[in-house]
């Protein structure tokens, strides 16, 4: 049987901000529907709509023609709605059968849980999508990509034939993408639906059949994938061309700036050595575990549980000596995980930029705020951060200007090397060519650069010189303009690496 | 976001600021007007004296809580450190006789107590709630110890300056305390270690990996929170004349509701001196009146947990809805 929801005419205000416009979107079983817009074009409120997360203004909801009301998420359960957020809802003590049973356990005698039924259930549905994994695993073992599967069987096993996505890919590995790709597609031809909101247009063009894009609150585009474009669709999210980035030409003959010798932390990294000179970026890049984030935590001086050594400016670095000393000698770090450990949410804009470098700004103990802000309206400027005010809190920001604002606080002319983990993770296009910009010109000013990448595309166009890892150690390196896109890729992924 | 878009939201953002504090300032108004009309003598100028003498040490001490709440720690020492650095300051002057050793040992007990929070929380990382619930009592024991239970009578003139004596109807005490909320202000609003402060309580992690050295910061903001106790025990002691082993009881309660009060979040980050000080008048007014009114001191207490359960219920709520 088929089913279909369809939303109709649907608006939302907050204040004076349309957030949605007469918007019509619709979903039918056994397919995938993407959603893509770039941050605050209204996916989000969209789906809170269809959740019954936030009401709507006006527009209509109906499921196979009937018209129903969403005024809460018990509602968009009860119909068969399920959502899938980045963040996990799981319990981490207990199992994954556990988690799926959560809340309407089986019983066995009055009080006691039947838990090898529940565990066979769950058995029985991992199986049927041909997944394996372990129904009595405590979840905290699990990884990213097996806990979503656990969040989508527990979608299933309620009785939900729609499944939002929300950026599903954004903390996976090759592999268990892969794996997520295969489960979408066997879901799909058990007349399961799926709004699939993302950034990537492989993925995108790879499993959807639908896909709808938004701009301002509105509908631009609404298209078979068979009958457009990743082009096509690109375009219509900006509104423009999309401001291709090119990498400047540039020599690097400067001293070497930081210089890592047989880095080995058993388990973690192995044998790792490279320089990086005045001016150079570096990429390290491989799969999830490759080992590179926890070499910038050696490097940082955020980790003194390893052997080698490291040199930075001649000088040897003593292992663990911590981030402040780090900052000290003209090192900056921006971090992989921007809500965790890259922004002060409830401060202002000013002290989120301001911060490293306040001592800088101080006379007689006392701060010039004058010196302040000249310092932070320039770095607002210079990376086009979009700001009400210095005084904002920057948790009223997109994720891309939060970003942004992680790195102009390190564009003080003393920052000598800069650390970027993912740089360009969960934010969209415009803010990716803008990032890049800046890393470019922070290189340009003699910056030595190391950066950790997932993403192939953005490796290539980055990097002076690449490293590729595979499970900790050193595959090839290639220098500019001899990257070779599937050689790197299959020494990522270990290609004839011993078993 | 267009530039047109764009000013609106800052000055809501500056109302939200400010109108909490006309909100606080139309409290105090109105509880002035209302006790007054209920007893003459609350708008006497000796009153008011008298007043703002019986709140000046919850205006030291809540200042200090900011300091610790901004960081979204709690202090529930500072009351029992009030009358063990009391009990110290008055044993080394009556044993030397000299008022400035009295002062400075009775400075250093304040800060001792609030060096080893610093410590098991800054730098080991141990919850402050657990940890100054211990000091709480290891305060209090030390004080009863040193007092052997009982107060000790002081008469050296030098050290009941501060918290005894008058300016015709003005306790020195007023002006004291006007200088340190101007000193912490600028602690906190124009120096890095108030910077700091701020960014240990948004976001400690952010903090660590930006070089700030949140850890050393709590430390000495828990330091500084003992300075304010011993402050406290000197301005105390030269209220009553005496030593006294169960001085400050009950005085991190009324801290920490003057403080929330005053609009510092409970989850650190946000909050002005300036919001504590509003606190700390509308508390000691409704206390105050509460006293001259005649009303039941049974029921005080209860008064006094309705308000702290009602603000952080309103908090709690208004943060809820900003945050959707």
């Amino acid at each position: 049987m088929t089913k279909r929801i369809d939303m109709k005419g649907i608006g939302k205000s907050f204040f004076a901000t349309r957030a949605l416009d007469n918007v019509d979107f619709s979903c039918v079983s056994g397919e995938v529907h993407a959603l893509v817009g770039l941050n605050g074009a209204g996916k989000s409120t969209l789906m809170k709509v269809l959740g019954g997360v936030i009401s709507r203004d006006e527009g209509i909801i109906e499921v196979n023609g009937e018209r129903v009301e969403i005024a809460a998420p018990a509602d968009a359960g009860r119909l068969g709605i399920s959502m899938i957020h980045q963040e996990y809802s799981l319990i981490n003590e207990l199992t994954v059968a556990g988690n799926i049973f959560l809340g309407r356990e089986l019983r066995r005698n009055g009080p006691f849980l039947d838990k090898s039924e529940m565990a066979r259930r769950v058995k029985q549905q991992l199986d049927r999508f041909g997944l394996d994994l372990d129904p009595n695993r405590p979840v905290r073992e699990l990884n990213s990509g097996e806990k979503q599967i656990v969040e989508i069987i527990r979608a299933l096993m309620s009785d939900s034939w729609l499944i939002v996505m929300d950026e599903p890919t954004s903390a996976l590995s090759e592999e268990d993408k892969g794996r997520l790709f295969e489960f979408i597609r066997r879901m799909k031809s058990e007349g399961i639906s799926i709004i699939y909101i993302s950034h990537h247009m492989p993925e995108i063009f790879g499993i959807a059949e639908q896909v709808t894009v938004m701009r301002d609150g509105k509908i631009v585009l609404s298209e078979r994938t068979a009958k457009t474009t990743e082009d096509a669709v690109i375009k219509t999210m900006t509104g423009t061309e999309l401001d291709g980035f090119v990498k400047p030409h540039k020599d690097i003959d400067g001293n070497v700036t930081l210089s890592v010798s047989t880095l080995t932390k058993p388990g973690t990294y192995n044998d790792i050595s490279f320089d990086v000179r005045r001016g150079e970026i570096l990429v390290l890049t491989g799969l999830r575990g490759c080992g590179a984030p926890e070499i910038a935590k050696a490097i940082f001086g955020l980790d003194a549980d390893y052997s080698g050594t490291i040199s930075y400016g001649g000088k040897q670095l003593k292992p663990g000596r911590g981030p402040a000393a780090s900052v000290r000698d003209g090192m900056g770090l921006v971090t992989e995980n921007r809500d965790k450990n890259g922004i002060l949410p409830q401060l202002s804009v000013r002290d989120n930029i301001a911060l490293p470098f306040l001592e800088k700004s101080v006379r007689g103990g006392i701060i010039d705020g004058k010196r302040i802000d000249t310092l932070v309206n320039k770095a607002i400027a210079d990376t086009s951060t979009k700001t009400s005010s210095p005084d904002q809190e920057i948790r009223f920001l997109s994720g891309g200007n939060k970003q942004k604002i992680c790195f102009s606080r390190w564009l003080d002319p003393d920052l000598e090397f800069l650390i970027l983990l993912e740089p360009t993770r969960g934010i969209d296009v415009h803010a990716k060519a803008d990032i890049y910009r800046i890393i470019e010109e922070l290189s340009e000013r003699g910056v030595a650069i190391l950066i950790l990448s997932y993403e192939i595309d953005e490796v290539i166009m980055l990097a002076d010189r690449v490293i590729t890892l595979y499970q900790g150690s050193p595959v090839s390196e290639y220098t500019y303009p001899n990257f070779e896109k599937d050689q790197m890729l299959s020494d990522m992924a270990g290609v004839g690496q011993p078993h | 976001m267009s530039d047109a878009a764009v000013s609106p939201r800052r000055t809501f953002a500056l109302d939200g600021l400010m109108l909490r504090y006309a909100v606080l300032v139309g409290l105090i108004v109105i509880a002035s007007v209302g006790f007054s009309l209920a007893n003459s003598n609350f708008y006497s100028i000796t009153n008011v004296g008298i007043l703002l003498r019986s709140i000046s040490v919850l205006f030291l001490v809540s200042m200090g809580m900011t300091f610790i709440m901004l960081t979204g720690g709690i202090d529930l020492s500072v009351g029992s450190n009030v009358a063990f650095s009391g009990g110290v300051g008055v044993v080394a002057l009556t044993t030397t006789g000299s008022a400035t050793i009295g002062f400075i040992c009775a400075l250093l007990a304040g800060m001792a107590i609030g060096w080893v929070n610093g410590v098991f929380i800054g730098r080991l990382r141990l919850s402050a709630f657990m940890v100054t619930l211990a000091t709480f009592a290891l305060a209090r024991g030390l004080a009863l110890v040193i007092y052997d239970a009982d107060s000790i009578n002081v008469d050296n003139a030098a050290f009941l300056w501060l918290g005894g004596t008058s300016w015709n109807n003005l306790p020195v005490v007023i002006p004291f305390v006007a200088l340190m909320f101007i000193a912490l202000s600028v602690l906190l609003y124009r120096t890095t270690f108030g910077r700091n402060v701020y960014a240990a309580g948004s976001n400690f992690n952010t903090a660590f990996v930006l070089g700030r050295r949140p850890e050393r910061s709590v430390v000495w903001i828990y330091v500084l929170s003992g300075a304010l106790a011993g402050l406290s025990a000197i301005v105390t002691v030269g209220r009553v004349s005496s030593g006294q082993p169960w001085a400050g009881l009950f005085l991190e309660f009324d801290a920490i509701t003057a403080v929330i009060l005053g609009g510092t979040a409970l989850s650190g980050g946000r909050g002005r001196l300036l919001g504590t000080i509003l606190g700390v008048l509308l508390y000691g007014i409704i206390i105050n009146g509460l006293v001259l009114t005649g009303t039941n001191p049974y029921l005080q207490s209860l008064i006094k947990g309705m308000i702290l359960l009602g603000v952080v219920l309103l908090d709690t709520y208004t943060q809820r809805g900003k945050s959707v």
